[in-house]
């Protein structure tokens, strides 16, 4: 007999929202303790989901049903979650595809790994301008600006967020992490990134290591 | 054959829908028809000889095209066409395209399976970024190989010393110094007349392209643009614009295709269909003369895996018996210039290709993503065993066993392959020609391949 957490697990890696979401009203009329639901069931299940997605074993479309049905589970729990913001989410980021740049598969590839890892993530789409990526962060009030752009005609514009934070003098509010096709280490140091990430997988790594050193600066 | 107005009405007219709702089905309708005609990839057989199977992708592809449609991102409509609108497009298509003029006149033709007649090589460094004071001389090692029929562009990192953005008055400058550019690497390459096949590389905003395409800059009238498709199945007003630019004047026009294997087209064998269908994509809506495909990998970012070599074994044999419309693949590869790895890379692809009927795009080294690792040689060594491919007159079968030996020597270091050399490294600038290094590394690997079956002495 599986318990609850191993079907949420299941029904997780099924990409079912259906008994995702039940499953969730299950737990928490049982009284499960909302945060042990979400790490243990439905985040273990979405780290399943990401090793298969690098195995190619799961594609892009499997990745989504997941984590939708991820997302729609946990909005049931977030009610009965207990200082929500602090114990649940590992950080807020800003995501956008680059000003001039309309390609925005990986944006979303990276956008859904991040969310799967715990992260608040606000998704400004494609074509966004280094200044809208700003204010958006002030709103929101993000840890992380991540930018994504996968044409070498459009990524120039990447270096005006380490430049524009300053100018602004807000550089010290936030970490920034640059991605894309045509995006290479060296490149995104040079234009002022804390972070850099090769791959979605890369990109949540170094998230979560941008987050240690923020609040290891705090 | 539908027109251009007919097209934009079914834009503008056609049945609403979300963008995410049109990615998430996108993999349902192809698992469809790669369940009912059978699709199925062989990972032993990376060059399948079977023309039941590609019939069957061409009519799998054809079903999925006709009930899937397109996605216009700009109205967030799809865009439909009937079978027999999509078979009047395949029956009308473009049979041949002239690039050049006097005697650089190139014609580029569809090609049959293992067809002796050579590939129609174009020859470019697919947008590798590079240093401005370089750019000349990059794409000069291009347009100046023996083999190349048209050439196309780096991207320079700076234009008058400034860094270039996406959409400002300086891309419209920097657009025309491409091309100014490229027909001056032309000159120097002593091919002044030289077909340029996709004239702007650098400019992402469609005014900046259109600005730059004159005769006063060195665009010749049969120069042209390539447009590509959005991930997956998908166009945009930008790129439709071009599309009107070059059917007003008389630019030749192909499209670009490169769905991510992995990504919402999923596996190998739903991927291999969503391409073909954008062959359809390309005909019908952008008017293309000829297709590029680049099918990717999703995490490797090169088109040289075992699942890739199948898909783009068995998609231009699907295409080549059953249009007559010219197809060409752009080999991309995971190592950079001047390795072992980017040489035997290079080869599976191009004789993959070859032998399955597409002509060749060389190409793109080290991922096509890291500065200055883009030179003439890489594009030799795939047009070379192109024509080596067509000169044996290689059956599938014998490709099969040529290309399967290659892949064993590098299909472990995919992820971790070399980055290889830049230009400056693997180049004399002085002579611009390949070190002796690289032309060493070159001829070891024609001696080595002997025994697999591949005869470089009949080129």
């Amino acid at each position: 007999m599986d318990t609850i957490l191993e079907k949420i697990i299941r029904a997780t890696i099924d990409g079912d929202e259906e008994k995702t979401v039940a499953l969730a009203r299950h737990a928490m009329a049982d009284g499960m303790e909302p945060f042990d639901v979400i790490q243990n069931g439905y985040a273990r299940g979405m780290e399943i989901v990401g090793e298969k997605f690098a195995e190619l074993e799961y594609f892009l479309p499997e990745v989504m049903l997941a984590a939708d049905a991820v997302t729609a589970a946990i909005d049931i729990i977030k009610p009965y979650l207990k200082e929500y913001g602090e114990q649940s989410v590992r950080g807020t980021i800003v995501i956008a595809t680059i000003q001039g740049d309309l390609h925005d598969l990986g944006k979303n590839i990276v956008k859904i790994m991040l969310e799967v890892a715990g992260f608040s993530v606000h998704d400004l789409g494609a074509d966004v301008t280094v200044r809208d990526l700003i204010d958006k962060a002030e709103a929101v009030q993000a840890d992380i600006i991540a930018a994504s752009a996968i044409l070498t005609t459009t990524m120039n514009h990447m270096p005006d967020i380490d430049g524009i934070l300053k100018e602004l003098g807000i550089r010290d509010r936030y970490m920034i992490l640059l991605g894309g096709a045509p995006v290479i280490p060296q490149w995104a140091k040079e234009a002022g990134a804390d972070g850099y990430g090769e791959d979605a997988a890369e990109a949540v790594e170094m998230a979560r290591r941008l987050m240690q050193l923020k609040r290891g600066g705090e | 054959m539908l027109g251009f107005w007919e097209v934009m009405d079914r834009c503008d007219r056609g049945p609403l829908q979300k963008e995410k709702q049109y990615d998430m089905q996108l993999v349902r309708a192809a698992r469809k028809q790669a369940a009912a005609f059978d699709i199925r990839f062989d990972p032993e057989s990376v060059i399948p000889d079977d023309d039941d199977l590609a019939d069957r992708l061409y009519q799998a592809a054809l079903a999925f095209f006709v009930e899937n449609g397109v996605y216009c991102r700009d109205t967030g409509r799809l865009v439909r066409f009937s079978r027999r609108e999509v078979e009047d497009s395949v029956e009308n298509a473009p049979r041949s395209i002239t690039y050049g003029q006097g005697r650089e006149t190139a014609v580029m033709t569809s090609r049959k399976v293992e067809d002796a007649k050579p590939p129609f090589i174009t020859m470019t460094p697919v947008g590798t970024p590079v240093a401005e004071e370089r750019f000349v001389a990059m794409v000069q090692s291009f347009a100046q190989e023996p083999l190349a029929q048209t050439f196309s562009s780096a991207f320079s990192q700076t234009v008058n010393g400034r860094v270039i953005k996406a959409g400002s008055p300086q891309e419209t400058e920097a657009a025309i110094w491409n091309v100014v550019k490229l027909r001056e690497a032309a000159r120097l390459a002593g091919r002044p007349t030289i077909g340029i096949h996709n004239l702007v590389t650098n400019a992402e905003a469609t005014d900046a392209t259109l600005a730059a395409i004159q005769p006063a800059f060195g665009a010749l009238p049969n120069d042209g643009l390539g447009i590509a498709a959005i991930s997956e199945l998908k166009v945009d007003y930008e790129r439709l614009k071009k599309v009107v630019f070059c059917r007003h004047s008389g630019h030749n026009v192909y499209g670009l295709y490169g769905p991510l294997l992995g990504g919402f087209a999923g596996g190998a064998e739903t991927t291999a269909i969503v391409h073909v269908a954008h062959h359809f994509l390309g005909l019908l809506i952008y008017g293309a003369q000829w297709h590029c495909g680049f099918p990717l990998h999703l995490h490797h970012g090169c088109n040289s895996s075992r699942d890739l070599l199948w898909l783009i074994a068995i998609t231009s044999q699907a295409l080549s018996r059953n249009t007559r419309t010219p197809i060409s693949v752009s080999p991309f590869s995971a190592a950079g210039p001047c390795t072992d790895m980017v040489v035997q890379e290079m080869c599976a692809i191009s004789i993959a290709a070859t032998v399955s009927g597409a002509n060749l795009l060389a190409c793109a080294p080290a991922r096509n993503r890291h500065p200055e690792r883009g030179t003439g040689m890489e594009a030799r060594i795939c047009a070379e065993a192109g024509h080596l491919a067509a000169r044996q007159a290689l059956t599938r079968a014998e490709a099969n066993r040529v290309v399967t030996s290659l892949l064993s020597l590098y299909e472990e270091k995919l992820a971790d392959a070399p980055l290889g050399l830049c230009l400056a490294e693997c180049y004399d600038l002085d002579r611009l020609q390949p070190t002796h290094e690289y032309m060493d590394l070159y001829d070891r690997f024609k001696a080595q391949v002997g025994v697999m079956g591949l005869n470089y002495s009949l080129l």
